[in-house]
């Protein structure tokens, strides 16, 4: 039966949402006289879903027919679900009316596996050809390669994308095998390191490339996951982890039960540990060891951190270098920023800091200003730590975590 | 003494000119006559287009390039109220440059976060902006910001849909960033008429909300977050918020 594009639509966005992988900054003036597209530097939200997520790129599959049967995915070839299949025509088609709507920054790009990995690899170029030969468009495209395809393929798909990227899905070997039958360690990292090393041929600038980890569906700590990640970073094979925590879809014996809740604050805290690594200078060991491989569910990690490491504590904020500052709990990079700026021009008390916008709720415990501590305050490891868990909790720190009470990692 | 102007930017010149060489310190500084008695005395200052000219080459000349930038973009947050700080802030620069960056004075410090809000708005609105299909291919949008952040969606979208024709309409300043063939810039907007849209206008409108609707997830719903992201003011003209 033929689908009207409505349903298809419909079909085709629902299979790709579980993808958490959304960002799409790039180069800024990428546009040419006379074309159409452009990508932005910092990337650009232009909705946002019911679940509060940026809405940034057309997100969908290019189809959701499937012939792999890995465990914890929607379109696996045994479930019983509509399936469905846009043309590369249609689908550039719709990315076209939709950016110049100011709908999208641009394409996201994924697919199920239909014959064969190649001849995924080729509709879907099939779709980047006609978008950036045909209609000259330069906005933003990030395609999923597809593990297994031929070299060739995954070198054309290099050239026309801004982004590419390959999911490893579950942090070990194991997990995958037990899972993911038709993958392996291997096959999911090679289509990363073919990618890099194309671009690399081709500019001293590496393409972005990212991955996506499915939390709670398999036993991993937070702690391997972490050190996958920063090994990841590291080798500066990515740009960006995206966790996704698991949300149960299929019944399978292999996986925990459809009754289990998604582990959002695990995601959270795992976010937060990510960013710690990307953005605040440490290392995954600092966050996490052997004795406690979980992050902590009631403390933010870098609180957490700070809390077992108070002999490095209090850090004198008109002295100390913006690395110090990023490690203060409760101060981000714009405060540190803030702070370096103000500082040049009178010794900062902690009223300054109130006055520039910079919440101290946290930080008091951790800082001296000129000299002095905040006197009344506790200072020792377990009063620090009960009276951050008795701060009002923050609106902006996922608020369904504590209106539901859905969460917690344990299965 | 309270002073008085007509809210516009080269009247504003002239009164900075008035209170340097009149020395005049004034408590406030209004764009309206006040419809209450005051027990002040009332100055209203008037354009003057010598004392303007002289003060905007002397900011040209003296400030640098990011804060004589500083001082147009507040202007362009026109419900604000920021006279008496830009005023204090552009006689600092006259006595020293450096002091514009000292975030410590908090007149400098409300100006800083003034701008960032002017530009944060100017961000969130280049994704919210939404373009409706016009009879010929000609897109339009609607828009009704707090501050007037025009000038910066031009610059944004002439890069981004540079072979296209299209109007964005500042609904509340009677305003329009024109892009076309004959026309690329700001114009008033005299008289509007209520525009027909193209024939596949529908369709792509409809294939958006099914877009939208079929990817969120609706076992991790959380309105609040998404209202974070995308707070109601920002929703009037949203495709996939209008039914």
């Amino acid at each position: 039966m033929k689908k009207d594009i409505f349903t298809k639509m419909q079909i085709l966005s629902d299979s790709a949402k579980y993808d958490v992988s959304c960002s799409s900054s790039g180069s800024e003036n990428n546009y040419k006289t006379g074309e159409l597209g452009a990508a932005n530097s910092s990337g650009i939200c232009h909705t946002f879903t019911s679940d509060g997520r940026c809405v940034s790129l057309l997100k969908v599959l290019l189809t959701n027919f499937c012939i792999y049967d890995c465990a914890y995915c929607i379109n696996r070839v045994g479930n019983d679900i509509p399936r469905a299949a846009f043309s590369p025509r249609e689908l550039a088609d719709i990315t076209v009316h939709f950016y110049k709507r100011n709908y999208i920054e641009g394409l996201f790009l994924s697919s199920g596996i239909i014959q064969s990995e190649d001849h995924t690899m080729e509709l879907m170029l099939r779709t980047l050809r006609i978008l950036r030969h045909e209609y000259r468009f330069n906005g933003y495209i990030h395609v999923k390669l597809i593990p297994g395809s031929s070299p060739e393929l995954i070198e054309e798909a290099v050239g026309l994308a801004s982004r590419v990227s390959s999911n490893i899905e579950l942090p070990s070997d194991v997990s995958l095998r037990s899972l993911a039958p038709n993958k392996t360690k291997e096959k999911v990292l090679s289509p990363l390191k073919l990618a890099r090393n194309f671009s690399l041929e081709q500019t001293d600038k590496p393409i972005g490339m990212s991955t996506q980890l499915i939390v709670g569906a398999t036993p991993e700590s937070d702690m391997e996951i972490l050190r996958l990640s920063s090994a990841l970073y590291e080798k500066a094979l990515l740009k960006r982890v995206y966790y996704s925590a698991y949300i149960p879809i299929n019944d399978d014996k292999k996986l925990p039960s459809l009754m289990t809740k998604p582990p959002l604050l695990r995601e959270h805290r795992l976010y937060q540990a990510d960013w710690l690594l990307r953005f605040y200078g440490f290392s995954y060991d600092e966050i996490l060891n052997e004795a406690s491989p979980n992050l902590d569910e009631e403390l933010d990690p870098k609180s957490f951190w700070a809390l077992n490491n108070l002999h490095l504590f209090p850090v004198e904020i008109n002295s100390s270098s913006y690395e110090e500052l990023l490690r203060i709990p409760g101060i981000g990079v714009r405060g540190a920023k803030k702070i370096l700026q103000a500082r040049r021009f009178k010794k900062l008390k902690i009223e300054d800091l109130a006055a520039l916008r910079i919440s101290v709720k946290k930080a008091r415990y951790f800082i001296l200003c000129d000299g002095r501590m905040q006197k009344e305050l506790p200072h020792y490891g377990e009063h620090i730590r009960s009276a951050l868990l008795s701060l009002p909790k923050q609106k902006k720190e996922q608020p369904t975590l504590f209106d539901n009470g859905a969460f917690f990692g344990e299965f | 003494m309270l002073l008085l102007y007509d809210g516009s930017f080269e009247t504003f010149l002239t009164l900075v000119h008035e209170v340097y060489y009149k020395k005049i310190n004034p408590d406030g500084i209004l764009k309206k006559r006040p419809d209450m008695l005051v027990f002040d005395t009332l100055y209203e200052v008037r354009y003057d287009e010598a004392k303007s000219l002289a003060v905007y080459e002397a900011l040209q000349k003296k400030f640098a390039r990011e804060h004589f930038e500083r001082i147009l973009h507040i202007f362009m947050c026109d419900g604000a109220d920021f006279e008496s700080d830009l005023l204090h802030y552009i006689m600092l620069g006259f006595k020293s440059q450096k002091e514009l960056d000292n975030i410590t004075i908090a007149s400098v410090f409300r100006l800083h976060s003034l701008q960032k809000e002017l530009f944060r708005i100017a961000h969130k609105m280049s994704g919210f902006l939404r373009f409706s299909e016009l009879e010929e291919g000609m897109l339009y949008a609607k828009v009704d910001t707090k501050y007037s952040v025009l000038y910066f969606l031009g610059l944004h979208f002439s890069k981004r849909l540079n072979n296209q024709n299209y109007i964005i309409h500042d609904i509340q300043r009677d305003l329009a960033f024109v892009h076309t063939n004959a026309f690329k810039g700001i114009q008033k907007v005299a008289e509007f008429q209520i525009p027909r849209h193209s024939k596949e206008e529908q369709k792509f409108s409809r294939l958006w909300r099914t877009f939208f609707q079929s990817t969120s997830m609706q076992n991790k719903e959380n309105k609040k977050l998404q209202r974070q992201g995308v707070p109601l003011l920002y929703r009037a003209y949203m495709t996939e918020f209008i039914n």
